[in-house]
């Protein structure tokens, strides 16, 4: 079976200024980003991950190199049909109301008119917005932009999604709400692409990672396998006394391992906040 | 090709109810509105012509004056909005063309001066019927012959109109295609509806002999870019029958109307199928 998305040597330039000196965002970059998997492209601002998604979807051409989605060459109908994509920030007519915009990208995306009415409930449904999906897109909250974004992106039921910063700007509640929809897509053998700085998040929720710097492919791989350092362990060890450290560190040494560090466990301030707010939503 | 049209449609409501949702409509609309019914206070300013055709010439001078401004503006913020805010990068990553992006953008913006030259059209023939009523008891008092006007002519004069303000839109769309900002399509829009109306000059001088091939070239590649906007000018014949009109003659301008119509939407189409969004 092809890979979701299958990129070759892809360069992009772009022309800056009337002498038309060459900006390189993307160099010689070669991915494969397996089916049935959230993978996350990581990167600082101006990397290329963005350029790279655009030309993926066909909104900006490649000066060299070969795309192809699920098979078929990008920048096709085809390719795009069986696609959803929330761009970064997303922005969208402020008259439609949230039910009307995903009816009209279900028009778009070649839902049939037989099954646009059932598409968009589900849709709502997965982003949780179907009780707000009455009022205009111009009365939401950023995190509920970003909700309805997501169902825009999946009313048809694509085979692949490509998430630009989903969570950017977004309160930890609304964060781990499409980490939530992240899940449930991945649940019914979806292929998501996540472009994301919250890289506790991506660290959460993605398989596989590719991490670009300046344009160039630095590093990519299964998240367990570039994360785990397998010579180092640790240990958490509840009522632990200083005696029951000092035997502990003695019968360690006794093995020839020696003992680096000993703290005490953090959860992370995002759990934290979570656990506080938890049930609060954004609306 | 069904999937298409449908996508097309979709796209041209939602530009329509954008459009028809803006100030700037709203203000054009009751101003031109204003100036058709002020049309017959100032019918005493007739500069020696009939009353009728005053009224007639100030109304559809106000109609296509402020549907140009209209039909210029409103279009480059449409396809910039679009660009702008960043929506054309949601739509143009579904299944949608740039052919169906740009027809979908001119299709809404042209039912919106659809509505424009409806309500002014519907208004023009009620100030002019009502102005022939009086006119028509006047003269029969005086035993004169009373100056009327035709509610046929009117409807076809406003469809001409229509198709003018589309020329309109498709050469601004055209534009903005290939423009990088909102002002830059405007000033470009604005000065290609000047020269539309001024294309007669080329066209007079293209049938005058002349020693310069280069000049006679000119002449002749201006005459074809150019649409010439007078020619959808038929008021006096149509409206008021104060000329006669060719066998043919509005038929053959609504279909130069028509080419140049989608010759320019055509050419957006590929300008804008190589635009990095």
């Amino acid at each position: 079976m092809s890979s979701a998305i299958s990129v070759r040597h892809l360069t992009k330039d772009f022309r800056i200024g009337l002498r038309g000196l060459k900006l390189r965002a993307v160099d010689d970059l070669s991915l494969e980003i397996p089916r049935g998997q959230v993978y996350g492209l990581l990167g600082p601002n101006g990397c290329g991950k963005s350029t790279t998604l655009k030309i993926v979807l066909g909104l900006v051409t490649a000066t060299a190199g070969e795309i192809s989605i699920l098979g078929q060459p990008s920048a096709t109908s085809a390719a795009r049909r069986r696609t959803g994509f929330l761009p970064e920030a997303p922005y969208f007519h402020k008259f439609l109301t949230g039910r009307e915009l995903v009816r009209y990208c279900a028009q778009l995306s070649g839902v049939a008119d037989a099954d646009v009415d059932a598409a968009v409930e589900d849709a709502l449904g997965l982003a949780a917005m179907t009780e707000a999906a009455a009022r205009p897109i111009g009365t939401y909250s950023k995190g509920m932009l970003q909700r309805i974004g997501f169902a825009q992106a999946v009313v048809h039921d694509p085979e692949l999604v490509i998430l630009d910063e989903p969570t950017a700007g977004v309160d930890p509640v609304g964060s781990a709400a499409i980490g939530n929809m992240i899940q449930a897509m991945r649940a019914k053998g979806k292929t998501i692409v996540l472009c994301s700085h919250l890289l506790g998040q991506v660290e959460q929720v993605c398989d596989r990672v590719a991490i670009m710097d300046r344009g160039k492919l630095v590093l990519e791989g299964a998240v367990e396998d570039v994360l785990a350092r397998r010579d180092r362990h640790v240990l958490t060890v509840e009522a632990m006394t200083p005696a029951a450290r000092a035997a502990a560190e003695a019968a360690l040494a006794a093995h020839g391992a020696t003992v680096t560090s000993v703290t005490h466990p953090r959860r992370s301030l995002e759990d934290l906040f979570r656990e506080l707010v938890t049930g609060s939503r954004d609306a | 090709m069904q999937a298409s049209l449908r996508r097309t449609l979709w796209i041209s409501r939602v530009t329509f109810l954008e459009a028809v949702r803006q100030r700037f409509f709203a203000f054009l609309l009751v101003l031109s509105a204003a100036m058709v019914l002020s049309s017959v206070s100032f019918r005493v300013f007739d500069f020696g012509h009939g009353e009728l055709k005053f009224i007639a010439d100030f109304g559809f001078g106000g109609m296509f004056f402020f549907g140009s401004v209209l039909a210029v503006v409103m279009t480059a913020q449409l396809f910039f909005s679009e660009i702008d805010n960043r929506t054309a990068l949601t739509l143009l990553a579904k299944p949608v063309s740039r052919a169906e992006f740009l027809l979908g953008k001119f299709f809404g913006a042209w039912a919106v001066l659809g509505v424009f030259v409806a309500v002014l059209a519907s208004l023009q023939g009620t100030v002019l019927w009502a102005r022939e009523q009086e006119l028509v008891a006047q003269a029969e008092q005086a035993g004169r012959i009373p100056t009327t006007f035709s509610f046929g002519g009117l409807v076809q004069l406003a469809l001409l109109q229509w198709l003018r303000l589309g020329v309109v839109i498709s050469i601004v769309l055209a534009i903005s295609a290939l423009a990088r900002t909102f002002l830059f399509a405007v000033v470009v829009g604005s000065l290609a509806v000047v020269a539309g109306q001024l294309q007669w000059i080329a066209q007079d001088a293209l049938l005058r002999p002349t020693d310069s091939p280069v000049y006679a070239a000119f002449l002749w590649v201006s005459t074809r870019i150019i649409p010439n906007l007078q020619q959808f000018n038929l008021a006096d014949a149509l409206v008021l029958g104060a000329s006669a009109v060719e066998d043919g003659a509005v038929f053959a301008v609504f279909l130069s109307g028509l080419a140049y119509l989608a010759a320019y939407l055509t050419v957006g189409a590929l300008i804008f199928r190589r635009r990095e969004i």
